[in-house]
């Protein structure tokens, strides 16, 4: 079988998963249903990965034509998956993601509905399925279709706590924002459509080469409308105002993925929409696309940074250091080249790692002690000495700690944006860390004093008194597994900037995939060419030092502000950001329709 | 947010994205042109497979995998409604009260639930012939049963709707297409491959595996509808909370 058969298979092992979870969910036993779910994403992964062995070099992006409707003359009516490094490696990601996320989960989790114990991850193998076929599709609206799935299934995940109503109330504002931004992105295919008569990625770009010149208005509102589905998914300002609400109320497995990858995979879809699309002649000048997305860029980082720093809810602080890293990510794929897509490979891989291993911190203290309130959680968790010191490390990672895979990710991106952009990667790094350190220091530590308030109920929205999430209501004693997950996670981020292969293989996948014209020529006659090649990320000297300057300031920031008094009052320069962030769907609509007016206009 | 500052963004971002839609909108290709370069080649797929309904032959075989990922977020859409419609702890179910009909419904409704499912057979059945296909037939299939609840009242829809019965088949619907696509592979096909033969232009025995995904879309759409409903009906017939109870009660 060769490595193009193998693609479809990632998709379809955990759909067919999830179909005999459902089909035996009743008399299956809690235990065998788990055990099931693990094992179909498990067969996902070790696909995903064999497939990204198999992918000898760079120039290799294997194309499947499902059904073998191979095109004739480049000219095709059916839908190709493509395996390209990137691609595969994504969905490799997201399967041993899935798998960490069940792991997690295993045994621990609060009853499933009765007599549907195949459900939790039934869902969970859908979301990978989704996920992944999102990632290796090489057709348009075949990823609008996944795009959907993995939406669909992420609504019914976070409300998955119906007995309280805010868990509700976040899943009906992340599906309400997600569907109009789904809608948005196929009112784009349709006019690409209209203008093209073609759906693949390679066939738009084929098409639109035939009429050269500035883009018409047209090629800008479906560039506009197509991107924006995707900055919703990725949170990028001011799509971002579902996310907190979101992970705030979503069970802590389903966080871990959300942040870990569902994010990143909007980032991924838009680049890839560039690239395959819209990086060609008669596509998008590539000073458009720099503008629109840079800008977006430095706002999310900057707003997801304020936000983050003002939380003491522990999931919601979580949630915001994601919106900021987002922002990073999407500087650096605004410089649209290899240096800046390898970067942000890199950094979204070291991201997930450490991003998923603190909210499976942030898990067993929700279930230890019924609170994520970083005030309440006062010096609470010096019995947890293990998850303190995992946390901690995931506060100095996230803040750039070399030899992290997130500092290397970090440094190569900033390098790759160039100027003042070192300060404000240096700056996001060291703040959103240092909030993760300051609560930990608070938690872990019992640091500074005692908040005054920690044993009221506040009222406010940052306050997090919660149900835990486990069986049989707050856990005595921690299980192996959600102990032994965030361990794992965290070594796999330091994996990810020592192992010199990977980095090699990011950097080819990286030529590979802002190589417009490779793709088309290898998705539409199957001819493999060989990219550009560029140096692929590695440590420089002065990426270290910015790493550790992060990380010191980080650490300063958090030491500086437990020893000051818990202030009761919020700063009154922040009330605007808050009155913002006000839970409001109609407001975050509203926000929504201008922020894709102001995409329109950086791009027109 | 203010309502003023919330509608001063709202009308500003409306009208942005409404300008930059009628800019587009005017550059489309003008109404009835003659160029369609993949409904030209859609149709020709089609024919050269004996498919007579060429959107079944779009559907279910040029672009089959769309529609197993439409699939899926249905089969994924009914399964998130079972765990959001769960009964809860605080919940309790009661048997709902025989209901009393006026005797021109139910016999508009006792007449029309058989031709109604018929009717909705015939157009999985048909799918690849003429307009209509599992989709479709299998909403109306759905629909049909729930005429008896019209008619009679909810105990009696509950007696002919075994729920899990249902689950079982949307779940079969869901893995029977995913096997059909697999099946190609030991024949040498792509995944999703036509392998079968494509029989005779124009019966019902035409169009390769299109008929046999389209069965296996009807079954999954029938039995997730069902699902679907019985969820929102036990809600708002059988599911009270705790709370309610002990008010009625008092």
């Amino acid at each position: 079988m060769s490595v193009a058969q193998t693609l479809p298979l990632i998709v379809i092992t955990p759909m067919f998963g999830a179909a005999l979870l459902v089909g035996a969910g009743r008399r299956l036993p809690r235990f065998a249903a788990e055990t099931l779910g693990c094992l179909f994403a498990a067969g996902a992964a070790v696909l995903a990965l064999l497939a990204l062995a198999a992918t000898g070099s760079s120039a290799g992006q294997p194309a499947e034509w499902v059904g073998g409707w191979r095109p004739h003359n480049g000219v095709s009516v059916g839908i190709v998956l493509v395996g390209d490094r990137t691609g595969l490696g994504l969905a490799t990601l997201v399967s041993l993601l899935v798998l960490a996320a069940l792991a997690y989960a295993w045994r621990y989790f609060a009853e499933p509905p009765r007599r549907h114990a195949g459900s939790f991850p039934a869902l969970v193998l859908l979301f990978q399925a989704g996920m992944c076929g999102f990632t290796l599709t090489g057709d348009l609206f075949n990823a609008f279709v996944f795009f959907e799935l993995m939406g669909v299934v992420a609504y019914a995940l976070t409300g998955y706590r119906v007995e309280e109503a805010r868990a509700v109330q976040g899943a009906l504002v992340f599906g309400v924002v997600n569907s109009l931004g789904g809608y948005t992105t196929l009112l784009g295919i349709g006019l690409l459509y209209a203008h093209t008569g073609e759906l693949g990625f390679a066939q738009i770009g084929n098409a639109l080469a035939g009429s050269p010149g500035t883009p018409d208005a047209l090629l800008i509102a479906g560039f506009t409308l197509v991107v924006t589905g995707l900055l919703v998914k990725a949170a990028a300002v001011p799509f971002h105002f579902w996310l907190a609400d979101a992970h705030a109320v979503a069970p802590t497995p389903v966080c871990m993925l959300m942040s870990g990858v569902m994010v990143e995979l909007g980032l991924y879809g838009a680049a890839r929409v560039y690239w395959t699309v819209f990086a060609g002649p008669g596509g998008m000048p590539a000073a458009d696309a720099h503008r629109a997305l840079l800008a977006l860029g430095v706002l999310t980082a900057v707003l997801g940074t304020l936000m983050c720093w003002q939380q003491r809810h522990l999931k919601r602080l979580l949630a915001y250091s994601t919106v900021a890293h987002a922002g990073l990510f999407l500087m650096g794929l605004a410089v649209l080249s290899p240096a800046g897509v390898g970067g942000v490979a890199v950094y979204v891989l070291g991201h997930a790692g450490v991003k998923a291993a603190l909210f499976a911190c942030v898990g067993i203290l929700l279930d230890r002690f019924a609170s994520v309130d970083e005030h309440q959680l006062h010096g609470r968790g010096r019995e947890l000495p293990w998850v303190g010191a995992l946390f901690g490390a995931g506060g100095l990672a996230l803040a750039g700690l070399p030899p992290f895979g997130t500092a290397l990710g970090k440094a190569v991106t900033e390098e790759a944006v160039g100027g003042w952009a070192t300060a404000l990667f240096v700056l996001v790094s060291a703040v959103t860390g240092g909030a993760v350190l300051r609560a930990g220091a608070r938690v872990f530590l019992g640091l500074g004093t005692r908040p005054a308030d920690a044993g009221r109920h506040p009222a406010d929205e940052t306050a997090g008194e919660e149900e835990p999430e486990t069986r049989g209501g707050p856990l005595s004693r921690i299980p192996d597994t959600m102990l032994t997950v965030p361990a794992v996670l965290l070594a796999a981020a330091l994996a990810v900037g020592l192992v010199p292969g990977l980095r090699t293989g990011i950097g080819q996948a990286a030529d590979a995939f802002t190589d417009h014209a490779g793709y088309l020529a290898a998705v539409l006659h199957g001819r493999a060419a060989e990219p550009v090649p560029t140096p692929p990320p590695h440590w420089t000297a002065s990426g270290v030092l910015w790493g550790l300057v992060a990380t010191a300031l980080a650490a300063g920031l958090a030491l500086w502000t437990v020893r000051r008094p818990v202030r009761d009052d919020v700063a009154r320069w922040t009330v605007p950001l808050r009155r913002m962030h006000s839970g409001h769907v109609g407001d975050y609509i509203a926000w929504f329709l201008a922020g894709v007016t102001l995409l329109g206009a950086l791009i027109a | 947010m203010t309502m003023r500052l919330r509608m001063w963004v709202l009308a500003l971002g409306g009208l942005g994205v409404a300008v930059l839609y009628v800019l587009a909108c005017l550059d489309l290709p003008s109404f009835g042109g003659h160029r369609h370069p993949y409904g030209d080649r859609a149709v020709r797929a089609a024919l050269a497979r004996h498919t007579a309904n060429t959107i079944s032959s779009v559907n279910f075989d040029q672009r089959a995998l769309d529609t197993l990922g439409e699939e899926s977020i249905l089969f994924g859409s009914v399964l998130g409604t079972v765990v959001l419609l769960r009964q809860t702890r605080d919940e309790d179910r009661q048997q709902p009260e025989p209901a009393r009909v006026a005797p021109s419904v139910r016999r508009y409704a006792l007449f029309a639930l058989p031709v109604t499912l018929l009717i909705g057979l015939y157009i999985v059945a048909h799918g690849q012939l003429s307009p209509g296909g599992g989709f479709q037939g299998g909403v109306v299939v759905a629909t049909s049963l729930h005429l008896l609840y019209i008619a009679v009242d909810y105990r009696a829809l509950e007696r002919i709707r075994p729920l899990g019965l249902y689950e079982v088949a949307d779940a079969a619907g869901e893995a029977a297409y995913v096997l059909v696509g697999a099946a190609a592979l030991p024949a040498g096909w792509a995944f999703l491959g036509n392998f079968l033969p494509y029989g005779t232009f124009n019966t019902l025995a035409s169009g390769g595996t299109v008929p046999l995904l389209n069965a296996a879309i009807g079954v999954e759409v029938a039995a997730g509808v069902v699902v679907l409903l019985a969820r929102f009906l036990d809600q708002a017939v059988e599911i009270v909370s705790t709370d309610e109870e002990a008010e009625g009660r008092a």
